[in-house]
């Protein structure tokens, strides 16, 4: 390698060292070392065991793990089209219009929910689903229907979570689609109205199937948060009723930081990361690599 | 899509009523903050307080180090923020503008990570951060947001749109990449820049799950996680609850009031190429 190569091939490295240490450091090495941490029966006294696999195999078994499985699949696959159907509902509605201004502050109002932390969402929707004082029950007791008392019914508390989470996110989904949607030319807007096509109907025919790519992208980002769900479930029911909310990162915290089963709660780990990677992949291919966030 | 003449105000008075309705969640925290206890419980509900207190706000601020984790909070955000920008420049440039074989092999790698979240991450990381003695400290939460990938990934799309032509001009002054850098692509990329500042701002002073974790006493706790700690005291007293939740709205209330369009402007900016 001659001297001009080398100095160059340094240059290059001290570009990419800073961020690439952070990165192995903290993201690509506990990856590693979580699984390694899954090998192991963890004891906070005395000695760890190496015990292979028994830590999957012991969550394959455990009825509570697929307990909470199921019921975060469920958040995911109830929340996914709730932000997306509301984000693009959205974006359609602050992008439609020519009253500009007035528009922005709709934008505005509709986004703010999102700079709340997931703390103060879920206090606020704890309090407005309270099962005797909460505004949402007694209001639509008044109109005379007969609601559930969402947190406290096993069949109603992960929609209830999924409503509250869509309310706090839709307002960021709908900026990004609104986004996407002013990056479409406006020719063809321009030759649909001349062929006579009405508002609905560009939407149908040229908004949405435009949209294509940042929809599936979307759809593939609100599935991963989906299934590190989390701060909602803890504050509003803390898994329950029963353990009816309890979703895989709470069962992952719960054993690792109360039971000190930090083998298993590794394991949990090892499990969504295969999950969530393989997600990623997929949408790649699908997408190519160059879709948006 | 933007229709015409007909039904022009009824879709505007449409959108604003969902906006102020999808507002009210935020106006009865803040209102349920200020009210007497027996009012909150008050049936039929009274919508604004009869006699408004400040006592459960007084509650949160004496028995809770409330300011502290709101500077707590601006720190940890701050620095994420800072050091994230800082390592993601340079990375950046290099997988934009500069030739080198495996290039793009490694910005797959990278990219791959891009959205795998923290919380998979949390118990290895929490024997690490032990071994490291960084339990309960600022760094412990900081510290594995930085080399979250999204910075590169942003910078990179932006630098890619940047004429080449500009690069090879200050070459043939006699400039290096690191000038290059700091003459050339920064002064072009500022909304870039500012965007990813929104972005990763907001995300870590959203961060909770691996905060939980990596934080143990009160006086160290962001926002987020004291809230927490304050419903596990309190658990029902929602007007304690509600006036905490107000006072930790606050921070983000004044900036967005202040900051609005350069805000959703920077989030709108994440899904351009």
């Amino acid at each position: 390698m001659t001297r001009r190569t080398f100095a160059r091939a340094a240059e290059i490295a001290a570009f990419l060292l800073p961020f690439a240490a952070f990165w192995v450091i903290f993201r690509a090495g506990p990856v590693l070392y979580g699984i390694f941490i899954s090998l192991y029966r963890w004891d906070p006294l005395g000695e760890n065991t190496f015990i292979a696999l028994r830590n999957y195999l012991d969550l394959a078994r455990d009825a509570r793990f697929w307990n909470a499985l199921v019921n975060t699949l469920e958040f995911a696959v109830l929340t996914v089209p709730l932000i997306l159907g509301l984000g693009l509902a959205f974006a359609a509605l602050v992008f439609s219009h020519r009253h500009r201004r007035a528009m922005r502050w709709v934008e505005a109002g509709l986004f703010f929910p999102y700079l709340l932390t997931v703390s103060i969402v879920a206090l606020i929707w704890r309090w407005l689903l309270d099962p005797d004082f909460g505004i949402v029950l007694l209001l639509l007791r008044d109109a005379g229907l007969h609601p559930p008392v969402f947190l406290n019914e096993p069949r109603w508390v992960i929609p209830a979570i999924a409503f509250a989470t869509a309310w706090w996110l839709a307002g960021y989904r709908m900026v990004l689609f609104r986004a996407a949607m002013e990056d479409i030319p406006d020719e063809l807007y321009e030759a649909a109205r001349l062929d006579g096509a009405g508002a609905w109907r560009i939407y149908f025919a040229i908004t949405l199937p435009l949209l294509r790519p940042a929809i599936l992208f979307a759809l593939v980002l609100t599935t991963i948060s989906g299934f590190i769900v989390f701060g909602q479930v803890l504050i509003m029911t803390g898994g329950g009723p029963g353990r009816a909310s309890e979703v895989l990162a709470l069962y992952m915290y719960r054993y690792g930081f109360e039971f000190l089963e930090m083998g298993r709660a590794a394991a949990v780990g090892v499990i969504l990361f295969v999950i969530i990677l393989g997600l990623t992949l997929v949408s790649f291919r699908w997408l190519g690599s160059e879709a948006e966030l | 899509m933007r229709l015409r003449h007909r039904g022009v105000i009824g879709v505007l008075a449409a959108a604003v009523a969902l906006a102020l309705l999808w507002l009210v969640p935020v106006l009865w925290m803040a209102l349920t903050g200020v009210k007497p206890a027996p009012e909150i419980f008050a049936l039929p509900p009274h919508w604004l307080p009869h006699a408004p207190t400040p006592a459960h706000v007084r509650t949160v601020l004496t028995t809770w180090p409330f300011p502290r984790w709101v500077v707590n909070s601006v720190i940890v955000a701050g620095v994420t923020t800072a050091l994230s920008v800082v390592v993601s420049i340079p990375a950046a440039f290099a997988f934009a503008r500069l030739r080198w074989r495996g290039r793009d092999a490694l910005f797959l790698v990278f990219l791959s990570s891009l959205l795998i979240p923290l919380e998979v991450n949390a118990i290895p990381l929490y024997f690490l951060m032990n071994r490291l003695h960084l339990l309960n400290t600022y760094a412990a939460v900081f510290l594995p947001m930085i080399g979250m990938p999204i910075g590169v990934f942003l910078l990179r799309q932006f630098y890619l749109n940047i004429p080449f032509e500009l690069d090879d001009a200050a070459r043939v002054d006699g400039c290096g990449n690191l000038r290059i850098i700091w003459h050339v692509i920064l002064p072009l990329s500022r909304p870039a820049l500012a965007a990813l500042v929104i972005y990763m701002f907001i995300f870590a002073w959203n961060e909770f799950f691996w905060s939980m974790i990596a934080l143990q006493s009160p006086r160290m706790f962001t926002l987020p996680i004291g809230l927490r700690a304050m419903q596990g005291a309190y658990d029902i007293e929602y007007g304690i609850m509600m006036a905490g939740a107000t006072l930790a709205s606050l921070p983000a209330l004044v900036v967005f009031l202040l900051l609005q369009r350069s805000i959703i402007r920077g989030i709108a900016m994440t899904a351009h190429r």
